[in-house]
């Protein structure tokens, strides 16, 4: 009787479980919908609202997922093979060589599109001759001022130091130029003004990673200039972004180099500022990082040249690409000639000798070396120049180990 | 039913029948429609696992399966069923990771060998090359009813014309017959044939993006919106040889370390991941990341972990005892208030205690700097950033080291202090001698727990102060507040890319430092308890 009972059971739970399972496979197929796009908070809701009109227009399904733009690289890096990821996604170009590397994302032809683009976008989305991605909008730093402290824009650190030196001394600001601590992205472009670098480039512009200039003497010079400030007590460790932004809000800052992202927290907290360009030390003016985000199209994509078009045809026009792009410049030409924002204007002026962010691999070997050497600094740890030498000897070794030797 | 076997396993089994026949029938049903569920959504994983060629996990989730099955179904089995759940979770959620992990450590899995071999050779036989003296064009397409395509392509230079079909020859213009073209050389329309405008290609461009126009001596695909090439697969792989052959050169490619590379050293990109053996190891032995700063790591580690425990305990034990006696007014109230930091999420706490502590900004910097003048650097100096985060350890753990005291000290029977306080004994040496040695033995196998989960507590870390500030003159980027695991961290994931076979390798070693150590403490508790036994 229980053979008989478990052999019914048995049976039962057979078929049932096949029949489950059968469903479920077969459902999982024909479920999707034609592509599917990453984005973040800010281009997600706008791809979102217009999908319909998509689908209507284009006969085209578009499925879109929102991802912390800080998470949308490993993500993609672990989903994509795994065969979970996006037809296209969008990134910073600074992630390109590791996504090249690693074989995740497919050279795209914007065809007679191409020309509608401005050319520091695709010059920063191309990588080994190659263009990669579709640019959106570009970045870069610039200076901050604040005019009722500061009415008239200076031209050279010494002059931005002897300025707050004096608001300080007359008690007007916490702070007369405020630095946020261990971060490379913001010193670069004072790092520059003194003829320092990270790496060196080649006449076409690719940077060259055999080439370190983190220990470079320009670098140094700058290091040694950090230093005197922090010796003078005009500039103070420990100040992280938020910080820094937060005290240049509240007017306790009169100076600030920092990006178009802090634009609306300045106006929310209604400081009247102005933008001027990376003033110059001894090597002439300080050249930002510039920064580009574009659209990526997987190499795991079922339909690559679906995903092209995509791109070129329909994101690619004034009604899509006003809408993605937020307080930043639109990389997209007939865009860019729409936005009147005079702030943007002043980031473009600021921007004009900006040096694209490295997108070589190497430059993953980069950063933390150099944000603790410019800490030591801060903290009075080492010598400039040790903790420079320092750094850039950590970042060969880590290149060398990297690379397998 | 026939005969009563006088038998112990034919009383189970007449047990087990009456069991069953008692048994409502609707329960019984609902369990194996249960079953079935389960076994619907494991045939789910295996068929999709297989499909990704994943197949040591689909064969552990198909047997791990087959043993709940059985232990359901098989009456003898019966007891393993309420310890099934938990084992299949084990085998899944832990062994089945571990496993993976140590196979990795085997590997060069990371940045420049993140595909499998098979994805790296689909990718490159899909990519194509323009051949010498091969032609591109501007095409225009068509379509009809049936949803045949042709299209009309016009050399870039604007010389030739041409009628072009999937899989025939290519038509020159003069004898397309196509009839009136448009100010562009485009024909309005082909008989049968619709023309495809530019807003609408997106429709048909996965469609045409499948065809090849004209035939073997001029095949043009499709490139973007405008343009076609005469395009060529450029590689293709010889599956007997092993080798990757580039069509347009000749040229060879065998795989070495999961890189195809050529006689002359040319390696193609992407790479794949392959087993390589020891070498994540010896990197590991010969890595400037084992020199230097890493004993500095190392100690510290410890530090902060039996720090961060004592504190929690010391503090945690303070307060039970003055809970458990104090007659204190709204005793219950008390109790609550000192538990809100047990019920505040550990990184909410961590990151508002990171707010305080920031110099010029934070309520402690500033509160200390209106006291005392100054205020110490709290992530500027290396002692002040562990310091900190000790006081941030203590604030998040001492609630839960309260509430377990709390239990263990209404565990101690009151008489034992009756007979101390006759014998003499002052309070000080009834603590002492009494109570914490009671408590250990209660609370040493929490104490472990505790300190191994501190041992790797690498939100606290991150979030405190990124594991900084830096060492200066570390052979790689390391911070003075970096534990093992921040560590393993920065070594394995610099910020532009994952190493995850050294990181992997990097983890088999903090498992065997923290296994070695939980053995060690371990030993302790026993010690403990004998002296326990004394009492």
């Amino acid at each position: 009787m229980i053979r008989k009972s478990n052999l019914f059971v048995i049976s039962v739970v057979v078929i049932l479980s096949m029949m489950l399972g059968l469903v479920s496979v077969a459902a999982q197929d024909d479920s999707g919908a034609d592509l599917v796009i990453w984005a973040d908070e800010n281009v997600a809701p706008v791809l979102d609202g217009v999908k319909d009109s998509f689908a209507e227009d284009f006969g085209i399904t578009v499925e879109i997922q929102q991802i912390d733009f800080g998470n949308l690289r490993t993500q993609f890096a672990v989903a994509a093979p795994a065969g979970e990821g996006p037809d296209i996604l969008i990134g910073a170009h600074d992630w390109l060589g590791e996504f090249v590397s690693n074989g995740l994302v497919l050279p795209v032809d914007l065809g007679d599109k191409a020309d509608q683009f401005v050319q520091v976008g695709l010059d920063a989305l191309t990588f080994d001759g190659q263009l990669y991605g579709m640019p959106f909008q570009t970045e870069n730093v610039a200076l901050f001022r604040n005019v009722d402290l500061v009415p008239e824009p200076v031209e050279t650190l010494d002059e931005m130091i002897e300025i707050a030196e004096q608001l300080q001394a007359e008690g007007l600001v916490q702070q007369g130029y405020v630095l946020q601590q261990a971060d490379p992205f913001h010193f670069f472009g004072i790092q520059t003004a003194f003829g320092g670098g990270v790496f060196g480039q080649d006449e076409a512009g690719n940077y060259l990673p055999d080439e370190l200039l983190i220990d470079s003497e320009g670098s140094i010079a700058a290091a040694e200039w950090l230093d005197e400030q922090v010796k003078a007590g005009n500039l103070v460790g420990g100040i992280d972004g938020d910080a820094a932004t937060a005290m240049f809000a509240g007017g306790d800052a009169a100076f600030f180099i920092t990006g178009p992202w802090n634009l609306q927290n300045f106006r929310d907290a209604g400081v009247n500022y102005a933008i001027d360009p990376i003033p110059a030390g001894d090597a002439g003016p300080g050249r930002p990082f510039s920064g580009v985000r574009g659209f990526f199209v997987s190499a795991f994509s079922d339909d690559p040249l679906l995903a092209q078009t995509f791109l070129t045809e329909v994101v690619a026009t004034d009604g899509v690409m006003s809408q993605i792009v937020s307080n930043r410049a639109s990389a997209f030409i007939p865009t860019l000639e729409n936005q009147d924002d005079p702030d943007l204007a002043a980031f473009a002026i600021a921007g004009e000798n900006a040096l694209p962010m490295p997108a070589i691999p190497e430059m993953g070997n980069v950063w933390a070396a150099w944000s603790d050497a410019i800490t030591l600094v801060f903290n009075q740890d080492a010598t400039p120049e040790e903790a420079f030498t320092n750094a850039a000897e950590q970042i060969r070794t880590l290149i060398a180990e990297g690379s397998g030797e | 039913m026939g005969t009563i076997n006088r038998t112990a396993g034919g009383l189970k089994r007449l047990s087990a029948i009456n069991h069953i026949a008692s048994q409502n029938s609707f329960n019984l049903i609902l369990r194996f429609v249960a079953l079935a569920v389960i076994d619907a959504f494991a045939l789910w994983f295996v068929i999709r696992l297989t499909q990704d060629k994943n197949l040591p996990l689909a064969a552990l989730i198909a047997a791990t399966t087959v043993g709940i099955n059985a232990f359901y179904l098989h009456p003898r089995m019966g007891p393993f069923r309420w310890f099934s759940p938990g084992l299949a979770l084990m085998i899944l959620m832990v062994l089945y990771p571990t496993l993976f992990t140590v196979y990795v450590a085997f590997t060069n899995w990371g940045t420049g060998n993140l595909l499998s071999k098979t994805q790296v050779i689909e990718q490159l036989e899909s990519r194509l090359y323009a051949p010498e003296g091969s032609q591109s064009y501007q095409w225009t397409g068509f379509v009809n009813e049936a949803g045949e395509y042709k299209l009309w392509l016009i050399s870039d230079d604007g010389s030739e014309a041409f009628l072009a079909r999937p899989g025939e020859a290519l038509i020159p213009a003069a004898e397309a017959h196509v009839g009136e073209l448009d100010a562009d050389g485009v024909p309005l329309s082909i008989e049968g044939f619709e023309r495809i405008e530019r807003n609408q290609v997106i429709r048909h461009i996965s469609a045409l993006g499948e065809l090849t126009f004209g035939d073997e001596g001029r095949a043009v695909q499709v490139t973007n919106t405008t343009s076609a090439a005469e395009l060529r697969p450029k590689f293709t792989y010889d599956a007997a040889r092993d080798v990757i052959v580039d069509l347009e050169t000749g040229k060879e490619f065998t795989p070495i370390d999961g890189t195809f590379t050529a006689d002359d050293g040319e390696q193609l990109s992407p790479g794949f991941f392959v087993p390589v053996g020891f070498r994540n190891f010896n990197r590991l032995i010969n890595s400037a990341a084992l020199r230097g700063a890493f004993s500095q790591v190392f100690v510290w580690t410890f530090v902060h972990a039996i720090g961060a425990v004592f504190l929690q305990f010391v503090v945690g034990l303070g307060l039970a005892l003055l809970l458990n006696d104090a007659q204190l007014p709204g005793m219950r109230y008390w109790r609550t208030l000192i538990l809100i930091p047990y019920a505040v999420p550990t990184f909410i706490s961590m990151i508002i205690w990171r707010g305080m502590f920031v110099p010029g900004q934070g309520i402690i910097s500033t509160t200390l700097t209106d006291i005392f003048g100054s205020s110490p650097a709290w992530f500027g100096d290396g002692t002040w950033a562990k310091i900190g985060i000790l006081i941030v350890q203590m604030w998040i753990g001492f609630p839960y080291m309260m509430l377990i005291s709390l239990g263990a000290l209404q565990s101690i029977p009151s008489d034992i202090y009756e007979a101390a306080k006759v014998d003499g004994a002052n309070a000080i040496q009834r603590f002492f001698r009494m109570t914490l040695p009671l408590l250990l033995i209660t609370l040493g196998p929490l104490l472990i727990a505790s300190f191994a989960f501190n041992f790797n507590n690498f939100n606290i870390i991150r979030i405190y102060n990124q594991g900084g500030p830096p060492i200066a003159g570390a052979p790689i980027p390391t911070g003075q507040t970096d534990i093992l695991i921040s560590y393993t961290f920065r070594v394995a994931f610099s910020d532009g890319g994952s190493d995850f076979g050294f990181a992997s390798t990097i983890t088999i070693v903090i498992f065997i430092v923290v296994a070695l150590v939980t053995l060690f403490n371990f030993r302790f508790t026993r010690a403990w308890e004998e002296a326990g036994e004394n009492v």
